[in-house]
């Protein structure tokens, strides 16, 4: 189980008469997020740090992106469309494959910590959602994946396990993208995404990074 | 970096929700303008020293006295450094362009340009003069397309605003 979010103290604030930013701050927890990019954006800081204007080559990949936009759109839809069925599926699986996580002194035992489980994995995808949309990965850094080890390795999460469920989340999200999924993959739970069919290999690729990079984050 | 995707993540974010439909709607229709603010921005920063040294040049002349002693351009240095400012308003409206919002003018351009310009005593009125050239002599078909052109001078009028 994580605590995603601290939620101010207010409490504190109260006590202390001071506005909840101000105590977030004297606690030095950060109010204010890191700059979150789009591929855009990051174009635009990499240029400036040298003082020069974006022009000639670096703009071939973002005309790429704005030619695929409707393709990345759809493909977001296609992991948010089928969000509660890519997370349920490979928190099962990685059950499946050891069984020793729903037994007393397993970390998805009682139904409590599967739950948190399940909102864990939903909140990853939710992220890889963002960066797919925004084609840069900073917004995943940043919001999710910074500090994420240490805080499973603080709570006792067994980061292997947590990681056979991303690299599941991500066999299912980019089938669905890449409409590669089969009936015989897919079982009684198989959906092919009604979109033009087309050459979605980029995206695939792009999308399936965003999921190794949770999971080299994590192990 | 404000853009159309990043205000639509942190929106979808805070609500702890997936992108909806209407967060796809929002960037379907900035992509669908992006094509001629990229075009915009590529013929700018093929431009840039021109367009740069006409606008310093146009300010010049109608502010002559600013290169007389005691004034804000009263040595070779000083010029320099006003076209080279002038360099960087262009750059900046480059990557507004590219960003397809005004983030980078004014994270990078306006936030505290005011205090700066006081605190030296440089007149924004030079400035101005200098965008305001810009805009004025840009033209299209000869310069960029028609909605190319639009985007720039959008920017380039927000700039002045700030300034003025």
């Amino acid at each position: 189980m994580l605590l995603w979010r601290f939620s101010p103290p207010f409490g504190i604030s109260g006590s202390l008469n001071l506005s909840p930013q101000v105590a977030l701050e004297a606690l030095h927890i950060p109010t204010v997020w890191p700059p979150m990019l789009d591929a855009f954006s990051r174009t635009v800081v990499s240029a400036d740090a040298k003082t020069a204007p974006v022009g000639g080559s670096e703009l071939a990949s973002l005309r790429e992106y704005v030619q695929d936009g409707n393709k990345r759109l759809d493909a977001v839809n296609a992991i948010t469309s089928n969000a509660y069925c890519i997370v349920s599926d490979a928190v099962t699986g990685m059950i499946c494959e050891n069984t020793g996580l729903i037994q007393a002194g397993g970390n998805c035992y009682p139904t409590r910590r599967m739950a948190a489980c399940l909102r864990d994995g939903e909140i990853v995808l939710r992220y890889i959602s963002y960066a797919l949309l925004a084609g840069d990965a900073s917004v995943l850094d940043d919001r999710c994946l910074n500090g994420l080890k240490e805080t499973y390795i603080a709570l006792g999460v067994p980061t292997q396990s947590a990681g056979r469920a991303v690299s599941i989340m991500k066999s299912a999200a980019t089938a669905l993208i890449g409409q590669t999924n089969t009936p015989a993959n897919g079982g009684a739970k198989y959906r092919k995404m009604e979109t033009t069919q087309g050459d979605c290999s980029a995206l695939v690729a792009e999308a399936g990074s965003y999921f190794d990079r949770v999971i080299g984050a994590i192990s | 970096m404000k853009s159309v995707v990043t205000t639509v993540v942190t929106a979808a974010d805070a609500a702890g929700r997936f992108p909806s439909q209407n967060d796809l709607e929002a960037v379907q229709g900035n992509i669908q303008r992006a094509a001629a603010r990229l075009e915009a921005a590529e013929k700018l920063a093929a431009g840039l020293d021109n367009v740069t040294r006409e606008a310093g040049d146009a300010c010049f002349n109608k502010y002559a006295y600013l290169k007389q002693p005691g004034e804000a351009g009263d040595s070779q240095v000083k010029v320099d450094k006003c076209y080279r400012d002038l360099g960087h308003y262009m750059r900046l409206i480059n990557y507004c362009l590219i960003v397809g919002g005004t983030g980078p003018l004014d994270e990078w351009g306006i936030a505290g340009a005011r205090e700066v310009y006081r605190t030296l005593g440089l007149p924004t009125n030079a400035y101005i003069e200098a965008l305001t050239y810009t805009r004025d002599r840009a033209c299209a078909p000869r310069d960029m397309s028609p909605q190319a052109l639009n985007e720039f001078k959008s920017y380039l009028d927000y700039a002045i605003n700030a300034l003025s």
